[in-house]
C-alpha cells in the first residue's frame, strides 16, 4: 500500500534516515502550538492537538509506516487474522514498562480496548463491529469480530480518538494521571503556558530504522516542551526571533517572510488535506439531491482556492478524495462534476429540485480564515445560480454545537487532513453531521469495510466515492497544504500531519 | 493610624454606616454580576462536551458528556446548584484544567498582576510629568505636540502596538522574548522579562487618559488663588507646581489611575493573547471559546469585585484626602 509518496516528503525522510546515524543525544525543544489541548487523554478528543502532544508519552497497538501502511508499535508484529476475517490474534511486545515502571501486559491492552470502545469516538463506532475482547496469555490479546471489518486495524493505529495503552489500575474518566509507554513522559502541564515532557528513560525503541510513524522511535531529545501561542502572528514572529524550534500550523502568507532565514526555515507538508462542505442530507434544502447537485455545478474551487490560500504553492485543484501518491487515488466519478462552476446547469437542477427561494444556511467559522473565505466565494457562486445564501458566521464551538441539529444548517464548511484509511472520514458514517443515509451509500461502505484484501479495497474505495460524487453529501474543493516552520538546528524533524519529535535531534 | 479612620468632621458613626452601606451595595453589584454572566453563558450558543470531544465526536457521545456534566438539567437548577457553591466560598471545578477554578485563577494571578503593575508604572511615568508640563505650558508647541501624541496613543489598539514591539525589540534586536511566560524552573526575573514589552504596549496607550486628565486637573489649580498667593510669596516655579498647584490636582488623576488598574485587570485580554501570556484575561479568552462555564462565570466574578472593590477604595481615599467630600 502505497499512501503518501511524493518526492518532497520522500526526500526529507531519505535525508532524516541518513543524517539519524550522526544524531546527538540531548536538548531541549520548544514547540509553539496553535493552543492548548482541550484534554490530554486522547480517547476522549478527536482534536488533532490533543493527538499531536499525546503520542509522544502514550501508544497505540499500530501505528502508520511513511507509506501510511499498518505496522506494529506496541504488538510485536501484526496481527495473526483467521476465521474469514474475524478473529485477530495480537502478540505483545515484551519488555514494555510504563511510565510508572509497571510492565504492560494483556490484562492492561484489554482494559485499555474496552475502556476505548466505552470512551473514544471510534472506539464505540468500533465496538458494533466486535464482538468480544480478550486475554489469551499474558503477552497475547484476541479480538472477535461480529463480521469481518477491514477498518480495524487502522482504528487501532490512528493517533486521533486513539487506541492508546494505559495501565489497568490508571484509566480514571477523567484520565488524572497521564500513564503511557511513550519515548516520553509528562513530567508537567501548566495550562496555557506549557506541557513538559521528558525523556523515558526506561523506553526501548523497536529494532531497525525509523519508518513514518513506525520503526524505532528514539527519545534523543532531553525535553519536548508544547507551548500554546494562538495568535498566528505572534507564531511567525516566534519561529523568526528563534525563540521555537518548531512552530506548527502557520499562515501561509508568512511563506516569503520565513523561507530565507537564518532562524527559521519552512517545513512545507505537501499535500496535507482537504476542505470540504458537507450538506445536510436531513433536513432543509439539501435534502434535495438535485439541489445538493445543482451546488456542485455552481462552485468554482479554482477561484475558492484562489481566495483561500492565494498562492499554487499552497493548494492544487483535485476532485479525487485522494491525491495522487495515495493508492486510494482514483478519478472514479469525478469527470465533468468537479470545477464546473457553470450557473446554467445549476439553475436547471435548481427547477427540477423546484427550489422555493429558501436562503441556503451556510455555516462557517472565522477561527479558519480559509474556511471564511471559501465560504464568501462560493456565497457568489451560488447567487449568481440562483440560490438565496444565509452566510452564518459563528466561532467554531458554536458551529460545532449547530452542526448536531439539521434544523439549524444546510452547508456546513470543515477541512480534514488526508487519513491514511478511507473509513476514518467522518462523512461516511449515518451519524456524522450531514447524516448521509441511503441504499446506495451502505451498499457501497459496507462492501468496502467488510473487504480485508489491501488489493481490492481500492477498486472498492472507488465505487464508495462514485456514489459520493452521484449524490453528494459532501463537496470536496480540493488539496492544500501545511506550512510550519522549523529551526536549522533540529535534526530528523519529518513533515508529518501530526508532527512528532522522537527520533529529532539538535546540532550540537 | 487606621487604613479607614474617620477623617476630621465625620463621626465614627456616620463613617461605618456609609461603609456598611457601600458594601451591601457591592454585595447587590456582584449578585446582578454573578446571575447576568450566569445566563448569559449558558444562552450564549457553544457548548464545551463537543470542543471537547473535537470535530468528529457523534451527537450521542456529546449528549452523554453533557449529561456527566450536569448541562442538560435546567438552567435553574444549575444556577441553584452553583449559587448553593458560590456561598460556599467554591467557584466550581473547570471542566478542562481539572482543578478548582480558584486555583486556576490563583496560577494566573502572577502575571496579571505584574502586567498591571508594570503598565500603570509606564503609564504614570510618561503621562504625569507630560501632563503637567502640557499644562504648564499650555498652548505652546510642546502642548501641542503631547496632546496629539496622547490622542493617538488613545487611538492605537494595544495589540497592534504589541505586534510592532514585537517586530522590533523582540525579532529584530533580540532584546525580549517575543511571547510566552518562561519555560519550567524560569526565575522571577526571567518571568518579569516576559512582561516587559505588553506591559509598554498597554502602558502606552493607558498612559493617553492619565495624561489628558492631568493635563486638566492641572489647568483647573494652575489658576486658583492659592497658586498666585504661592506665587507672590516668591517660591520657586518648581514648588509652586509641585507642592501646591499639583497636590490638589491628583485627586482626580488618582481616580484615572485606579480605574485604569482595574480596566487594565480586566483589559488585558487580547494583550495577553497576542503574547501568549497565562494570565486572568488569556484564562478568560480560552475558557470562552472552550465553553468552559465554571471558569468563565468564575474569573468574571473576581474581577467584577476587583473593580467594585477598587472602586470602593477610590472613594474611601477620597473621603481620606479631600475633606469638602461629604456623604
Amino acid at each position: 500500500m502505497k499512501l503518501l509518496a511524493g518526492a518532497l516528503l520522500s526526500g526529507v525522510m531519505a535525508l532524516g534516515a541518513g543524517s539519524a546515524l550522526a544524531q546527538q543525544t540531548g536538548g531541549i525543544v520548544n514547540v509553539a502550538t496553535i493552543g492548548e489541548p482541550p484534554t490530554l487523554d486522547p480517547m476522549v478528543s478527536t482534536a488533532d492537538l490533543v493527538g499531536i502532544v499525546t503520542q509522544h508519552f502514550f501508544e497505540t497497538l499500530f501505528t502508520f509506516d511513511k507509506d501510511w501502511n499498518v505496522t506494529p508499535l506496541l504488538a510485536e508484529s501484526l496481527p495473526e487474522i483467521t476465521d474469514g476475517g474475524k478473529v485477530y490474534t495480537i502478540k505483545l511486545r515484551s519488555g514494555v514498562t510504563f511510565h510508572d515502571g509497571s510492565a504492560m501486559t494483556a490484562d492492561d491492552v484489554v482494559a485499555s480496548l474496552k475502556r476505548w470502545m466505552d470512551l473514544a469516538s471510534r472506539g464505540k463506532q468500533t465496538a458494533g463491529n466486535i464482538d468480544k475482547v480478550e486475554v489469551v496469555d499474558p503477552s497475547t490479546v484476541r479480538i472477535v469480530l461480529k463480521s469481518p471489518y477491514a477498518p480495524l486495524l487502522a482504528l487501532l493505529a490512528f493517533n486521533n480518538s486513539a487506541a492508546v495503552i494505559m495501565p489497568a489500575g490508571k484509566m480514571a474518566n477523567p484520565l488524572t494521571e497521564p500513564v503511557g509507554t511513550g519515548p516520553y513522559k509528562l513530567k508537567e502541564r501548566k495550562p496555557d503556558q506549557y506541557i513538559q515532557l521528558v525523556r523515558y528513560d526506561g523506553y526501548k525503541p523497536r529494532s531497525g530504522d525509523a519508518n513514518g510513524y513506525g520503526g524505532a522511535r528514539k527519545p534523543l531529545l532531553d525535553e519536548v516542551r508544547f507551548v500554546p501561542v494562538p495568535d498566528p502572528n505572534t507564531r511567525i514572529e516566534g519561529a523568526i526571533s528563534g525563540q521555537f524550534d518548531y512552530v506548527d500550523s502557520l499562515p501561509v502568507e508568512s511563506y516569503d517572510r520565513i523561507k530565507n532565514l537564518q532562524t527559521t526555515k519552512p517545513v512545507l507538508l505537501k499535500p496535507f488535506g482537504w476542505p470540504v462542505f458537507v450538506m445536510n442530507t436531513k433536513q432543509g434544502v439539501m435534502a434535495n439531491i438535485d439541489s445538493r447537485m445543482a451546488v456542485r455545478m455552481a462552485l468554482s474551487m479554482e477561484d475558492m482556492l484562489a481566495a483561500a490560500f492565494g498562492s499554487k504553492e499552497f493548494y492544487s485543484l483535485d476532485g479525487a478524495m485522494y491525491p495522487k501518491g495515495y493508492v486510494w487515488h482514483s478519478e472514479a466519478g469525478t469527470e465533468g462534476k468537479y470545477n464546473v462552476a457553470d450557473p446554467d446547469k445549476a439553475k436547471a437542477l435548481l427547477k427540477k429540485a423546484n427550489y422555493d427561494g429558501k436562503p441556503v444556511r451556510i455555516l462557517t467559522s472565522r477561527q479558519y480564515e480559509f474556511h471564511y473565505k471559501m465560504a464568501q466565494v462560493a456565497a457568489e457562486y451560488l447567487k449568481q445560480a440562483g440560490f438565496s445564501v444565509d452566510m452564518q458566521v459563528v466561532d467554531w464551538a458554536t458551529l460545532t454545537q449547530r452542526r448536531a441539529d439539521a434544523a439549524l444548517w444546510d452547508i456546513y464548511i470543515t477541512h480534514s487532513p488526508f487519513l491514511p484509511e478511507p473509513a476514518l472520514i467522518g462523512q461516511l458514517s449515518e451519524s456524522s453531521p450531514g447524516w448521509w443515509s441511503t441504499p446506495a451509500r451502505k451498499q457501497a461502505v459496507d462492501a468496502f469495510n467488510t473487504e480485508s484484501d489491501p488489493k481490492k479495497r481500492p477498486a472498492l474505495w472507488a465505487e464508495v466515492q462514485k456514489v459520493m460524487y452521484v449524490e453528494t453529501p459532501s463537496i470536496k474543493i480540493g488539496d492544500f497544504n501545511a506550512l510550519s516552520a522549523q529551526s536549522p538546528k533540529l535534526d530528523g524533524v519529518v513533515p508529518a500531519p501530526w508532527p512528532y519529535f522522537w527520533n529529532v535531534s539538535v546540532k550540537k | 493610624m487606621a487604613p479607614f479612620a474617620a477623617p476630621q468632621g465625620l463621626s465614627q458613626k456616620r463613617m461605618g454606616r456609609y461603609v456598611f452601606q457601600r458594601l451591601l451595595g457591592m454585595l447587590a453589584v456582584m449578585f446582578v454580576v454573578v446571575t447576568i454572566v450566569f445566563i448569559i453563558v449558558r444562552i450564549a450558543p457553544g457548548d464545551p462536551a463537543a470542543v471537547m470531544l473535537g470535530p468528529d465526536a457523534t451527537a450521542q457521545d456529546v449528549a452523554s458528556l453533557r449529561t456527566r456534566l450536569g448541562l442538560d438539567r435546567p438552567i435553574i437548577i444549575q444556577y441553584g446548584i452553583f449559587f448553593g457553591q458560590l456561598l460556599q466560598g467554591d467557584l466550581g471545578e473547570s471542566i478542562f484544567l481539572n482543578r478548582p477554578v480558584l486555583t486556576a485563577l490563583a496560577e494566573r494571578a502572577e502575571p496579571t498582576f505584574f502586567l498591571t503593575l508594570f503598565s500603570i508604572l509606564i503609564a504614570g511615568i510618561i503621562a504625569i510629568p507630560v501632563g503637567i508640563m502640557s499644562a504648564y505650558w499650555r498652548g505652546s508647541l510642546f502642548d501641542q505636540g503631547a496632546t496629539t501624541l496622547a490622542m493617538l496613543a488613545a487611538s492605537i489598539p494595544s495589540f497592534w502596538l504589541g505586534l510592532i514591539l514585537i517586530q522590533i525589540l523582540a525579532v529584530r534586536w533580540g532584546v525580549f522574548p517575543v511571547s510566552g511566560y518562561g519555560g519550567p524552573g524560569a526565575s522571577l526575573l526571567t518571568r518579569l522579562s516576559h512582561l516587559i514589552l505588553p506591559a509598554i504596549s498597554l502602558g502606552v496607550v493607558s498612559s493617553a487618559l492619565i495624561l489628558r486628565f492631568t493635563r486638566a486637573s492641572m489647568l483647573d489649580v494652575l489658576n486658583d488663588d492659592y497658586v498666585r498667593t504661592a506665587r507672590s510669596k516668591g517660591m520657586s516655579e518648581f514648588r509652586v507646581i509641585m507642592k501646591h498647584a499639583f497636590k490638589n490636582a491628583l485627586i482626580p488623576v488618582l481616580t484615572v489611575v485606579g480605574i485604569t488598574a482595574a480596566l487594565l485587570v480586566s483589559g488585558a485580554v487580547v494583550t495577553e493573547t497576542v503574547f501568549g501570556l497565562p494570565g486572568v484575561g488569556s484564562l478568560v479568552v480560552s475558557a470562552v471559546l472552550r465553553r468552559d462555564y465554571p471558569v468563565i462565570q468564575g474569573a468574571l466574578l473576581i474581577i467584577a469585585a476587583l473593580y467594585v472593590l477598587i472602586n470602593f477604595l477610590i472613594d474611601m481615599l477620597y473621603l481620606l484626602v479631600d475633606p469638602r467630600v461629604r456623604y
